[in-house]
């Protein structure tokens, strides 16, 4: 029985280009949590099959895209046994030519992330979901996203979205990303879990009627394994087999090649995204650089800032791969302070912008929450005033 | 598409590599089993004819068979992992995918169902070809899993009883008492019940052999093949032994593997109902074309 | 009260044990927000979930939208609604005024003054104030149940922010116990019946908890925010 006669509705949606669908498409307002925003997105993007297996909290997102499927935006859906299987199976399933979706969080990516590294060595265009959680011992379910230090070095495209609707834009995004003749390559859309899984927050999206157009199994670097796509693969030879020169050869090339296309995914960031970061008040001496869900908590202090009349701006970073090096550069050349909050210990995105900018003794390393715990603005606003100089009675 | 897509054109055969045109000229490609197959090896252009393992491998010879015995190479995708066996698979002009240790049910999993979803009206095959060590071992959980969840493809498990390709390591499939690297006391268990496994899970079609009869064994292969198409999971354990690890010469390969055929390796054929009447059905087919063939001949 | 702000905005923090309706209130009070066109956001933290086991929820609201998530760190008004959140440490923030930023309120369900003198000390210091009445005793003598004296501490914290009007309030408290879904032609006839049955018991509970609210919300006004005493105790 294939998916066209198994019983479930079909919808009837028009197909638009993702110019059209994220920029152009007339929207309506709605009051959502970040799972339902990322199904929602799942849901106008045409995806041909979608693979889950729970872990909270990532689990609301996939149960929802279950319903999805259930009501005919998805054709083939199904919960495999355990990460790595699913993992394994996104990939087996892209070598047919088809739009992948599926979503992990904290442990899960760890338990999934032998194939997930694999996926852009292997040319799988397939978007994945990131609903962070501490990774264990001990055992937590909060969100800490540590995880995403994990994911940083794959070659993987990702995006860390604010609030529920980035998420839903992040996520729609990624797939055009993704498919990308000059990219294809995963893509990565995180966002805290609870914080924004969990939370409702206002959502402007397009009618469910409008699809994103349909996956083009030609439109790729390396053909379908489908046996329908030339150029034909009956050559008889796996070169990577062949010698250890040629195996390194052939493995540096490859992997240079990953690295540019993760690159070449930029033009496609700022087409669809308006760019990899955000910023507010350029001008000015401090700079809070934030990502994910600490961009929001750095909206709140920077918008606090504003009305006691610092000079402070704000750095929202959407895109951590490829990462903006260059626009992070310009934006901060003349700042004398840089605040970066984060949500996990190690401060990966402290690091990065330490090795991003010519100064990095500016960079002030912290504040940084960590085991999920909420990071308060007032953390944030007491960096603000030490790097000015100023007092600030942070009462604990 | 299938064959057209491999079939180049006249004008453009001079410019593609020798090797290929020869494959699309002399190959089983389009073929019946009786033009290009098991029973005439070595007469026709074969989809495996080089391959990297040691001399007097069993299991070389057994992937030889496997991919003559394929009843539509054109539409066939085959899945490994690591191990020994691979390394002659990948050599083999049938797509192959090489993913992550262990994980060939869970990527057969995912395409099959992609391939069913893009291809509704159409057959293409996918089979997994990997070891003991990676069907019942490392992959023990997405073989079982795809199994149980009635996933439509064949899984073939070359059981060679032991880690040949990272130096001889126990297996859970190496025999109880047998001395081999990690179990240098020798081991402690018992060889996996595989075929059972395979039964309790859910899998239509099983066999457990020793390949040393030809056509039995491309028999078994289609069988399995024909019925993952229908009806659901296939599974094949074919002993195909190391004779490096286990230090066999050379010369005694084939006395040994008929020696297994009467010990761990008896013949054992399971099918559902279902998977019979698909077997008669197929079966009946080829005998009547095969006569029609012959009538038209005379 | 907090000495206003540039943006009014409140970060409320409800401590108060399993069963009493912390929750509830935290999704009443944003809804009265957004009813009265207005930001709210609101986390729960839920501990062992257990009767009588400390639980706290966060309120943010605001004029303007709110950006930040999470628990509420540093409030300005911390609502208790059980004494034992003080006396017994039944609480995820300890002591109760953890984090508690400069001229905050503090409203505490109690028939006594529960403070110890070093807290007061504490407080004193931090400029708050704190208001101390015997909701449970109220929401019996109102609405003849304990249950509603989750009721009775809302209509007190909002009496004193005037953040919004009865009306909003009591829009909020029908979305929460009567739902928007209810369809009274809907379903078999048997269930229609249960149905109904169940509706005019929310009803009736409804209207309790209005009065109980209306009352607390009218003795706010008796308060006069701007002494200097820490601490206002009411008798009801």
């Amino acid at each position: 029985m294939s998916y066209l006669d198994d019983g479930r509705p079909q919808p009837v949606k028009k197909l638009v280009d993702m110019d059209y669908l994220l920029n152009e498409a007339p929207r309506e307002k709605h009051f959502i949590t970040g799972a339902q925003a990322m199904a929602e997105a799942v849901k106008r993007a045409n995806v041909d099959m979608a693979i889950a297996y729970p872990i909270t909290p990532q689990s609301e997102v996939m149960h929802l895209v279950g319903d999805v499927f259930a009501q005919g935006h998805i054709k083939e859906y199904y919960r495999a046994e355990e990460e790595l299987g699913t993992m394994s199976a996104i990939a087996g399933a892209s070598r047919a030519g088809v739009r992948l979706f599926t979503a992990t969080s904290g442990p899960g990516l760890m338990r999934g992330l032998e194939a997930i590294v694999s996926w852009s060595g292997h040319r799988v265009p397939a978007v994945l979901g990131i609903l962070t959680r501490v990774i264990n011992a001990p055992l937590s379910i909060q969100p800490d996203n540590i995880e995403m230090a994990y994911m940083m070095h794959c070659g993987a495209v990702m995006l860390h979205a604010e609030n529920q609707q980035d998420t839903f834009d992040f996520t729609l995004a990624a797939f055009a990303i993704a498919e990308k003749v000059d990219v294809y390559i995963p893509v990565a859309v995180a966002t805290e879990g609870f914080f924004v899984t969990h939370a409702k927050g206002y959502v402007d999206m397009m009618s469910e009627d409008l699809g994103y157009l349909d996956f083009d199994s030609v439109a790729s670097p390396v053909p379908a394994m489908d046996n329908e796509t030339p150029p034909a693969r009956i050559q008889r030879d796996a070169p990577v087999q062949k010698s250890n020169f040629m195996s390194y050869l052939i493995h540096s090339v490859w992997q240079q090649e990953i690295w540019d296309s993760n690159k070449r995914a930029m033009k496609y960031i700022y087409q669809y995204l308006g760019g990899p970061i955000e910023v507010q008040n350029p001008e000015a001496d401090v700079f809070i650089v934030a990502s994910g869900c600490a961009a929001a908590q750095a909206r709140e202090a920077w918008r606090y800032a504003q009305e006691d009349g610092l000079s402070v701006g704000l750095i929202k970073v959407k895109a951590i791969r490829p990462f903006p090096a260059d626009e992070i550069r310009d934006v901060v050349k003349n700042a004398k302070a840089l605040i970066v909050p984060e949500h996990n210990i190690i401060g990966w995105l402290c690091k990065e912008i330490k090795a991003t900018i010519p100064n990095g003794g500016i960079v002030v390393e912290g504040p940084r929450v960590y085991g999920g715990m909420t990071l308060p603005v007032e953390l944030i606003m007491k960096e603000i005033h030490d790097a000015l100089g100023l007092e600030y009675d942070l009462q604990l | 598409m299938s064959l057209k897509y491999i079939t180049p054109s006249e004008r453009f055969k001079r410019y593609l590599p020798k090797d290929y045109v020869e494959l699309i000229d002399y190959g089983p490609f389009g073929k019946t089993q009786d033009e290009a197959g098991p029973g005439n090896m070595g007469q026709f252009k074969e989809l495996v004819e080089e391959h990297p393992m040691c001399s007097g491998c069993w299991m070389a010879y057994y992937i030889r068979l496997i991919f003559a015995s394929l009843p539509k190479p054109e539409e066939t995708v085959t899945i490994g992992t690591a191990g020994c066996g691979r390394l002659a698979i990948s050599q083999a002009a049938v797509p192959f995918i090489y993913g992550n240790y262990g994980d060939q049910n869970a990527m057969a999993s995912g395409l099959t169902r992609a391939f069913r979803l893009r291809f509704p009206d159409k057959t293409k095959d996918v089979i997994t070809i990997a070891g003991d060590g990676g069907t019942m071992d490392i992959g023990f959980s997405m073989t079982m899993h795809s199994w149980i969840r009635g996933e439509k493809f064949t899984t073939i498990m070359l059981d060679n009883e032991v880690y040949g390709n990272t130096g001889g390591q126990s297996s859970g499939m190496s025999p109880k008492g047998a001395v081999l690297k990690m179990a240098p006391l020798g081991k402690d268990f018992e060889k996996m019940p595989a075929t059972d496994l395979a039964k309790a899970a859910g899998c239509v079609y099983i066999v457990r052999m020793s390949p040393t009869n030809i056509k039995k064994a491309a028999k078994v292969i289609r069988r399995a093949i024909f019925v993952a198409r229908e009806v659901g999971p296939t599974f094949i354990q074919a002993y195909t032994s190391c004779n490096i690890e286990y230090s066999i010469p050379t010369e005694d390969v084939f006395a040994d593997a008929k020696a297994q055929e009467k010990d761990r390796f008896t013949f054992d054929e399971y099918m559902t109902d279902a998977a019979k009447e698909v077997i008669e059905r197929v079966e009946a087919e080829e005998k009547a074309a095969k006569k029609a063939k012959k009538a038209m001949e005379a | 009260m907090a000495e206003k702000k540039k943006i009014e905005r409140y970060n409320i923090r409800i401590s108060g044990l399993g069963g009493q309706g912390v929750v509830t209130t935290a999704h009443i009070l944003g809804a009265a927000m957004d009813n009265a066109g207005k930001f709210a956001s609101l986390v729960p933290f839920f501990g062992s979930e257990k009767r009588m086991a400390p639980v706290e929820a966060y309120v943010r609201a605001s004029t303007q939208p709110i950006y930040e998530v999470g628990e509420v760190i540093y409030p300005d008004i911390i609502m208790i609604y059980h004494s034992q959140v003080v006396t017994h440490g039944k609480s995820y923030t300890m002591p109760f005024y953890t984090g508690l930023k400069p001229n905050s309120l503090i409203i505490i369900n109690t028939d006594r003054d529960v403070l110890f003198p070093e807290d007061v000390e504490v407080l004193k210091n931090l400029n708050a104030t704190v208001v101390q009445f015997d909701a449970t005793a109220l929401a019996l003598k109102i609405a003849g149940t304990e249950l509603a004296t989750n009721m009775a501490m809302m209509g007190m914290v909002l009496g004193l922010t005037k953040l919004v009007n009865i009306d909003n309030i009591e829009a909020a408290v029908r979305e929460r116990f009567l739902g928007n879904s209810f369809v009274a032609s809907g379903g078999t006839a048997a269930l229609d019946s249960a149905i109904e049955k169940k509706f005019k018991k929310k009803e009736d509970l409804l209207a309790k908890n209005m009065e109980v609210i209306t009352a607390t919300f009218a003795m706010a006004d008796e308060v006069d925010m701007s002494t200097d005493e820490t601490i206002i105790q009411f008798d009801v």
